[in-house]
């Protein structure tokens, strides 16, 4: 995989407080505004995820991934992750999953581009 | 202060794409790095890829970068910003006076970083120039728009870019060409990645084959793409193969001629160069003595886009380009 195919980020899959939190990577050569990202699917160890309730959190903020459309004026800056949170999980820590993670981008000034991009890793719960 | 006779070389930090996405350098690492080896000192940065505040750079982070050029004795040419007008996928493009807005916010971070010209986008409607230039005028900030493949010298947007930087007839606008659009083969390395992302033969010949053939990129990847599915091609596999019609064009290497004049900066695209300095894909023997020969001052900022398939060492591949173009512009 190329480094700008990744989308699992570094920090990898944590539980807080009920919630999981996945680590994502942008997979673009260049920061983008969060509004042209869609999350299609999670699956953990097979099973889809539901993610009406799930929120996108960085750089201190956090919205629900519901309104990440209108995040037009909210950079991810390529460098960094973005994290998946979604409540009312019971992963164990320590315990380890199967992860697929399906995102589209559509670059903003390439009108009609919409790239398909997933990957599947196996993760421990930090 | 001495004046510059002929073209310079230099780079733009997207050609260490993959080592930036790795996180094997932070900012102050990469330009020290890019100094160390010898690489600058004229350098091209794209905005919304080096810098978090982008796009709009405070005036601390502004200082700092200033102070870390001038630390790793580099010289910050060119800055590329991006036209981006459909920020809701699916839905209407934001409205003229946002796009505006949107480049000047760029522009301004450009200015106080020390940048002299930024690189912008044909995404920008032409009939818009009126409103931007005189804001670049006043920042005293140089334009240059990226003739990018699929376009060239002789495409319709171009020209009509050309007509309205006549009537505006001001400085501060020109060209940036982007060699990619004038390739004189695909790179053996992009079919050698294809080939092991599981293309077969069958498949790459065909591919050969289309781009030869008349029409716009986009045209030809419909034809490869259809062609391809009814001989039973994977949609992955006539992905990995249609790349060379999403970043390259086979348009003539002499048609650079008729836009030296404008040229501000240049982008050197390139895929590999070998041990005895030849591009893979494009023609520079034909190329770069165009600009020598109009006049051509500024900037070719070697930009290696192998990244989009490959995980080369990008430094070796950026020194072996800047031989090459030495060499050639010495000649």
């Amino acid at each position: 995989m190329l480094p700008v195919e990744r989308i699992i980020g570094e920090e990898g899959l944590t539980m807080a407080d009920g919630a999981l939190r996945l680590a994502m990577r942008l997979p673009w050569y260049r920061s983008l505004p969060f509004s042209v990202v869609e999350v299609e699917s999670l699956e953990v160890d097979g099973a889809s995820v539901d993610l009406s309730a799930a929120k996108i959190a960085y750089d201190g903020a956090e919205w629900p991934l519901a309104a990440n459309g209108d995040q037009t004026n909210a950079f991810w800056f390529v460098r960094d992750s973005a994290f998946l949170i979604v409540p009312g999980q019971d992963l164990v820590p320590g315990s380890t999953h199967d992860v697929a993670l399906t995102l589209y981008v559509s670059p903003p000034y390439i009108p009609g581009m919409k790239r398909f991009n997933t990957q599947a890793a196996t993760l421990s719960i930090n | 202060m001495t004046t510059a006779s002929g073209p310079q070389v230099g780079v733009t930090l997207y050609s260490f794409t993959n080592e930036w996405l790795l996180r094997q350098f932070e900012l102050p690492d990469l330009l020290q790095e890019v100094a160390r080896r010898g690489l600058g000192p004229n350098i091209e940065i794209i905005g919304f890829q080096n810098f978090k505040e982008f796009p709009d750079v405070s005036d601390d982070f502004a200082a700092r970068f200033r102070d870390l050029v001038a630390a790793a004795g580099l010289n910050p040419v060119s800055c590329a910003i991006n036209s981006d007008r459909f920020l809701k996928p699916g839905q209407q493009p934001i409205d003229d006076a946002d796009l505006v807005e949107y480049h000047k916010r760029q522009l301004r971070s450009a200015k106080k970083m020390g940048f002299s010209l930024v690189r912008y986008q044909f995404a920008l409607p032409v009939h818009l120039l009126p409103e931007i230039a005189p804001y670049a005028e006043e920042l005293d900030i140089r334009m240059g728009v990226e003739v990018h493949a699929p376009m060239w010298a002789g495409h319709p947007a171009v020209q009509a870019y050309g007509e309205m930087y006549d009537k505006l007839d001001t400085p501060v606008l020109g060209w940036i060409p982007d060699f990619g659009g004038t390739a004189s083969r695909i790179p053996e390395s992009m079919l050698e990645a294809a080939r092991r992302a599981g293309a077969a033969e069958s498949l790459l010949d065909k591919l050969k084959e289309v781009w030869l053939e008349g029409g716009m990129s986009h045209e030809k990847a419909g034809r490869l793409r259809e062609w391809a599915l009814a001989a039973g091609h994977a949609p992955a596999h006539i992905q990995a193969a249609s790349l060379a019609f999403f970043i390259l064009s086979n348009n003539d290497p002499k048609s650079w001629a008729a836009l030296v004049d404008r040229t501000i900066h240049i982008h050197g695209k390139f895929y590999g160069v070998s041990e005895d300095l030849v591009e893979e894909a494009i023609d520079y023997a034909t190329i770069l003595p165009l600009f020598r020969d109009g006049g051509f001052t500024g900037t070719i900022v070697s930009e290696w886009e192998g990244h989009a398939y490959d995980t080369r060492d990008a430094f070796l591949q950026v020194e072996r380009h800047q031989a090459m173009c030495r060499r050639i512009l010495a000649a």
